[in-house]
């Protein structure tokens, strides 16, 4: 997919958290936002998701602007993508199976039973047939987060965008989150992904944004940014997060 | 015996009931003793003759109530949602109308909406007026825990749908409302209670009710004890059971969030 940012700003009171960025990709697979936390990051995904409006500036996804003036033609846009956050988000009075099917019900317009059908199926594939019946508060944050994710591409997105999916997470469920979404990427799923697994980052993207100070400071192939010499600022993060690792 | 709550799962029945009875006992002495102090000989004949007047009013009492819940949770979620409402008439309208009437007694509500209103609106049905105020006062209590369950649910829920594609419609129907309503059903069944309980005052427009049989009765015969223990008990018999149910909804939507 090809995404294209112009003079995007992004402004919370005073606070200039996107400033003026403009960015253009072409043929992205997998891209991954890295930085400082409130450095933007999750702004920037947030407004890709068509969940926060821009100040000035314009999106455009395949050529498409994204039409930030109407309610009506965002909801359309939010209906093509995938959405994965940190916190899960499970609905939690519904159990694991209709948290998936009810977006397929209600907004796509699936018959029941055909819904059904497609979530198990997800279910089973993911190794979450045991869950499908059991409500949010009955599983792992990992389990959890597999489902949202479940949820997430059961729609067939065009793209999946994760904000920072396994934050919340024990590190013992960490693995398989990242497990599950390196298979999407294998099987040729997009994604935009902001995250603090630098690990990860490097072995599953092809593209690294560096976002921080109210825009991009560095861009590049995983190589580049962690092995070349790049903005200062980023050589600093990367000491300061991978010092344990 | 142990007279403070099970600890790590010893069991004290016995301290239970032995509370339990300390306590009835109690009571039953204080009013044991306050009646023999009176001197009041009682006749209970007197509600005998008036037996049927008095399941009337008790029946007249029960329709009443539970017609009053049924329009007052439709206020209450009109009115509830209203105080949110980003259309400002609407809002406005419903903070006025929740804070008019939990800010004033019912009793005033009561006359004003009698003398004034209904008989201007040409209503002369006292049942039907009888359920109107009652409904319009539960109402906005009603609107209140319904307006604090729909907030109690997050921020995250809302923006969770909107990442899906809900409309906010679709958004309140499927998200929001099945969740809040697990959450003020114990709140509701409370409401049940002093609905049952506040609809007492309806004997003052002479809505033949339960305590109006009893004021009959009182009026009548001057057996006013013979009237008014019953009537006690009659509102305990409805409420008693509403308040154990509220405990038990309680307990069991604690723990399913």
């Amino acid at each position: 997919m090809k995404l294209e940012l112009k003079n995007l700003s992004k402004h919370y009171g005073d606070l200039k958290v996107l400033d003026r960025v403009s960015l253009t990709l072409e043929e992205i697979r997998s891209l991954v936002f890295i930085g400082p936390s409130g450095g933007g990051k999750t702004t920037l995904l947030r407004l890709l998701a068509g969940l926060e409006r821009p100040e000035e500036g314009e999106i455009l996804v395949n050529d498409h602007p994204v039409d930030f003036h109407s309610e009506e033609s965002l909801r359309e846009y939010r209906k093509r993508i995938g959405m994965v956050f940190q916190a899960y988000n499970l609905f939690p009075h519904l159990t694991a199976l209709d948290n998936i099917t009810l977006p397929l019900v209600k907004v796509h317009g699936y018959e029941p039973v055909q819904a059904r059908e497609e979530a198990l199926v997800l279910l089973e594939r993911f190794h979450l047939a045991d869950q499908a019946f059991k409500k949010p508060a009955q599983l792992s944050g990992g389990q959890k987060q597999r489902i949202a994710i479940c949820r997430a591409v059961a729609i067939r997105p065009e793209f999946l965008l994760l904000d920072e999916p396994t934050s919340a997470l024990d590190p013992e469920y960490t693995s398989e989150v990242l497990d599950l979404i390196g298979e999407l990427r294998e099987e040729g799923m997009r994604l935009i992904l902001v995250t603090h697994e630098m690990g990860f980052a490097r072995q599953a993207a092809d593209y690294i944004l560096f976002v921080g100070d109210g825009g991009l400071i560095a861009r590049g192939t995983p190589e580049n940014l962690f092995t070349g010499d790049t903005d200062e600022r980023v050589s600093r993060f990367f000491n300061k997060v991978l010092k344990y690792n | 015996m142990n007279y403070f709550t099970e600890k790590e799962g010893r069991n004290n029945r016995s301290a239970h009931i032995v509370s339990w009875l300390f306590v009835a006992l109690l009571l039953a002495g204080v009013f044991w003793f306050g009646f023999s102090r009176l001197g009041y000989r009682f006749a209970w004949q007197t509600i005998y003759d008036y037996r049927l007047n008095f399941l009337k009013g008790y029946g007249m009492t029960l329709l009443l109530s539970l017609c009053s819940l049924g329009l007052s949770l439709l206020l209450g979620i009109v009115f509830g949602l209203g105080q949110g409402s980003r259309l400002l008439p609407y809002r406005y309208f419903s903070l006025f109308y929740v804070e008019l009437v939990r800010g004033t007694p019912l009793l005033v509500q009561m006359l004003i909406f009698f003398y004034v209103i209904a008989n201007a609106a040409g209503l002369n049905n006292r049942f039907v007026v009888g359920i109107l105020i009652m409904s319009i006062f539960s109402g906005a209590y009603i609107a209140e825990i319904i307006r604090g369950g729909v907030q109690s649910i997050g921020e995250t829920q809302r923006e969770t749908a909107r990442s899906l594609g809900f409309s906010p419609y679709q958004t309140y129907r499927y998200v929001i409302f099945p969740q809040v309503i697990t959450r003020i059903l114990p709140s509701l069944a409370g409401q049940l209670a002093s609905l049952i309980k506040d609809s007492s005052l309806l004997s003052v427009i002479a809505i033949k009710e339960f305590t109006m049989a009893a004021r009959e009765m009182n009026a009548n015969t001057f057996s006013t004890m013979e009237a008014y223990i019953p009537l006690a008990v009659g509102y305990l018999l409805l409420t008693l059971p509403i308040s154990r149910l509220t405990r038990y909804l309680e307990r069991k939507f604690s723990y399913e969030t």
